[in-house]
C-alpha cells in the first residue's frame, strides 16, 4: 500500500464527523479545558516568575516573555496529540464510534478528515485561550499576536497528522505513553521553548530542524513580540510543506486498518 | 403512538406472497457467488440470493456460519472479496454513499455513542444522513416514545439496561427512514415484553413497505417474521424457501419425539410409510411424519413404548437442526 496515495472524501460528511465531536465537547469542555490548560499555565507561572527571578535576560527579553510564546506553541502540540492518540484510540477500539459511523453515508476518509479538523479545532481553542492569558499578563507586544489562533490551525493540523499516523500503528492503549515520552516530551524540551538552542551542540541544532515544534515556536514568538521578518516565512513554509506532504498518510493508513 | 414519524404512504405487503415478489422484479439485494475472505479464513464461500422489495428476508445459521459477515457486506460496511453483488441495483464499489444513505443497520454488538446522552445518540446519528435537525428531533421523540425510552432521553448510554440499549440501537437505525433495514440478531438478550415490542415495530415497518433483512437464533421469530429465509452453515447457503416450504420439504407436518435407550433406537424399523424422515440425538428419536398420532399408535402396537413420547407440530427449529446438525459447531 502506498500511504501517499491521493484520497477522496466528502467535505459535507467530514463536517458531520466534526460536528459529532463538537456535540460531545459541549458536554465535557467545562471539566476538561481547565485541566488541559493547567499544564502550560503552571510552566508559565512557575518558571516565568520562579526561574525568571534568577535568569537575567534572554535575547533582551525577561524570562517569562521568552517562554510565553513557546508555551502557546506547546499547548497546540499537546491538544492535538492527546486528541489524535488516546481519544482516537478509544473511539476506534472501546467506544466503536467509527464502526457506528461507517454504517452511515460516512466513509473512513470522511472520518479521518473530520477527526483531523476536530483536533485542529481543539488546538486552536487552546492557542486562543493561552493567547488571552499571555495578553492579560501584558506579555504581547504586537498586533501580529492576533495571528496566533491561525497558527493554532496550522500547528494543530500538523500535530494531528503526526498523532493519527502513530495511532494507526497502535495495538494497545499502553503504547500511547511512548508517543509522549519519546516524541512529545523531547520536542517540548529541545525545540527552543525554554532556552535558545544556541547554547546546545551544533548537532542538536541540526536535529531541531526536523522538530515540528521548533518551527512553530519560531513563528509564534515573533508574532507575539512583533519582530516579524523573512525567517518567519521560512518556518511557516516548513509547516505548510509538512501538512501538504503528510496529511494523506494517516488517511491511507487508517483506511487500511478500519475497513475489513 | 403507532404512527411512524415518516410521511411515506402505507403500502400493504402480504407475507410470503410470491406474486408480489415477482411483480416487483427489481430486487433490493442481488448476490451471486458472493465471497468474503479474511486472511486465510473464508467466512463466506460463494453464496447467491435475491431479496425482493418489501420482503422480510431471514438468514439463519449457527454461530460462525457467516451470517454477520454477510450482513456487513449487504450494509456496505465490509467490501466483498469476490462475486457479483448489487444493492438497489447499484454496485457498492462505485456507489457506496448512495447505497448507505438508504440503509439502516442494527448491529449485533451495541455500538451506541457512550459520549452522548440517549436522545443525542439519535439526532447526531441522523446528521450523518443529512436529516434536517428539526425533523431529526421530531423523529427522535416519536421513536423514543414507541420504544418506551422517553423517560431515558437525558440518560447516559452506560446507565441503560441491555434491552434498552438494543431498543435504542433499533431506533437509531430508523432515524434516516431507511428503505432497507438490516437487523443482526435484533432480539438477542431481550425480555419477552421487549421482544414483542420489537416485533410490533418490524411488522409495522413491513406494512409500510420497508424491506428487512434479519439474522436470528430464534426460530419462532424467523417463522413469524420472515417471508423467505436461507439457512447458512460454514459459509454456504444450505437451503432457501418460505418457513412453511422448508418444513414441508424436509419434515412433514408433525414430529413424534421419543426418548429411548440408544440400543433400542438403532433397531427400531424406520421404513414405515408414515415416516418421512428421522433424526437421533443421544437418547432422543425424532420421527417426522404427516400423521404422527397414527405413527405413535403403530409404534405402541409394535410394543415400542417410551416414558417420554410426544407428538407436536414440526417447526423451523427442527429444519434448522436437521440441516445444521445437533452438535455445537464452536
Amino acid at each position: 500500500m502506498n500511504p501517499f496515495k491521493p484520497v477522496k472524501f466528502s467535505p459535507r460528511q467530514a463536517f458531520r464527523v466534526w460536528q459529532r465531536e463538537v456535540s460531545v465537547y459541549k458536554h465535557v469542555y467545562r471539566s476538561t479545558i481547565i485541566s488541559n490548560l493547567m499544564d502550560p499555565l503552571i510552566y508559565l507561572l512557575a518558571l516565568g516568575f520562579g526561574l525568571g527571578a534568577y535568569v537575567t535576560r534572554i535575547q533582551g527579553l525577561t524570562y517569562i516573555q521568552f517562554i510565553a510564546p513557546g508555551l502557546i506553541a506547546s499547548s497546540i502540540m499537546t491538544a492535538a496529540s492527546f486528541e489524535t492518540t488516546i481519544n482516537t484510540f478509544v473511539r476506534i477500539n472501546f467506544d466503536k464510534v467509527y464502526e457506528a459511523m461507517m454504517a452511515t453515508p460516512v466513509t473512513v476518509e470522511d472520518i479521518v478528515v473530520g477527526e483531523l479538523l476536530w483536533a485542529t479545532t481543539r488546538s486552536t481553542i487552546y492557542a486562543t485561550v493561552m493567547l488571552t492569558v499571555v495578553a492579560a499578563l501584558g506579555l504581547t507586544q504586537s498586533w501580529f499576536a492576533l495571528l496566533v489562533p491561525f497558527m493554532g490551525v496550522l500547528g494543530g493540523l500538523m500535530f494531528a497528522v503526526i498523532g493519527l499516523t502513530y495511532t494507526s500503528f497502535l495495538k494497545s492503549i499502553y503504547h500511547v505513553n511512548y508517543f509522549f515520552t519519546l516524541f512529545v516530551t523531547p520536542l517540548f524540551l529541545f525545540s527552543g521553548v525554554f532556552y535558545p538552542l544556541d547554547s546546545l551542540p551544533q548537532i542538536v541544532k541540526e536535529i531541531a530542524f526536523f522538530s515540528p515544534l521548533y518551527h512553530l515556536v519560531r513563528v509564534i514568538r515573533p508574532l507575539i513580540l512583533g519582530n516579524v521578518g523573512i525567517p518567519v516565512l521560512l518556518d511557516l513554509a516548513w509547516i505548510i510543506a509538512f501538512i501538504a506532504i503528510f496529511t494523506v498518510v494517516p488517511i491511507n493508513l487508517l483506511r487500511n486498518k478500519l475497513v475489513k | 403512538m403507532r404512527t411512524h414519524p415518516v410521511s411515506r404512504e402505507g403500502r400493504p405487503g402480504r407475507a410470503g406472497d410470491q406474486s408480489l415478489v415477482e411483480e416487483s422484479g427489481d430486487a433490493v439485494v442481488r448476490a451471486s457467488g458472493l465471497r468474503k475472505v479474511f486472511g486465510n479464513v473464508e467466512a463466506v464461500r460463494g453464496i447467491s440470493f435475491k431479496v425482493a422489495k418489501r420482503e422480510c428476508f431471514g438468514f439463519l445459521g449457527p454461530n460462525g456460519a457467516g451470517k454477520t459477515t454477510t450482513m456487513k457486506m449487504i450494509g456496505c460496511v465490509s467490501p466483498a472479496t469476490a462475486g457479483i453483488f448489487h444493492v438497489f441495483g447499484l454496485d457498492p464499489k462505485r456507489s457506496l454513499r448512495q447505497i448507505k444513505t438508504r440503509i439502516g443497520i442494527v448491529p449485533q454488538e451495541p455500538n451506541l455513542d457512550e459520549a452522548l446522552p440517549v436522545e443525542e445518540n439519535l439526532t447526531v446519528y441522523a446528521r450523518f444522513f443529512n436529516v434536517p435537525s428539526a425533523l431529526a428531533k421530531e423523529r427522535a421523540g416519536e421513536l423514543l416514545s414507541f420504544m418506551e425510552l422517553t423517560e431515558k432521553r437525558e440518560s447516559k448510554v452506560a446507565d441503560l439496561s441491555g434491552g434498552m440499549k438494543r431498543r435504542l440501537l433499533i431506533s437509531r437505525a430508523l432515524m434516516s427512514d431507511p428503505e432497507l433495514l438490516i437487523l443482526d440478531e435484533p432480539t438477542t438478550g431481550l425480555d419477552p415484553q421487549a421482544r414483542h415490542l420489537v416485533w410490533d415495530k418490524m411488522f409495522e415497518l413491513k406494512r409500510r413497505g420497508v424491506t428487512q433483512i434479519v439474522t436470528t437464533h430464534y426460530m419462532d421469530e424467523a417463522q413469524q417474521l420472515c417471508d423467505r429465509l436461507v439457512v447458512m452453515d460454514r459459509g454456504l447457503i444450505m437451503e432457501e424457501g418460505t418457513p412453511s416450504e422448508l418444513i414441508e420439504k424436509h419434515l412433514g407436518k408433525e414430529v413424534l419425539e421419543m426418548r429411548l435407550p440408544s440400543e433400542l433406537i438403532e433397531v427400531i424399523p424406520k421404513n414405515d410409510p408414515l415416516i418421512r424422515g428421522y433424526d437421533t440425538y443421544r437418547d432422543l428419536l425424532l420421527l417426522y411424519s404427516d400423521n404422527a398420532d397414527l405413527l405413535l399408535d403403530r409404534m405402541k402396537s409394535k410394543g415400542i413404548g417410551s416414558d417420554y413420547a410426544m407428538v407436536r407440530r414440526s417447526t423451523l427449529e427442527d429444519v434448522f437442526l436437521k440441516l445444521t446438525g445437533r452438535r455445537l459447531t464452536e
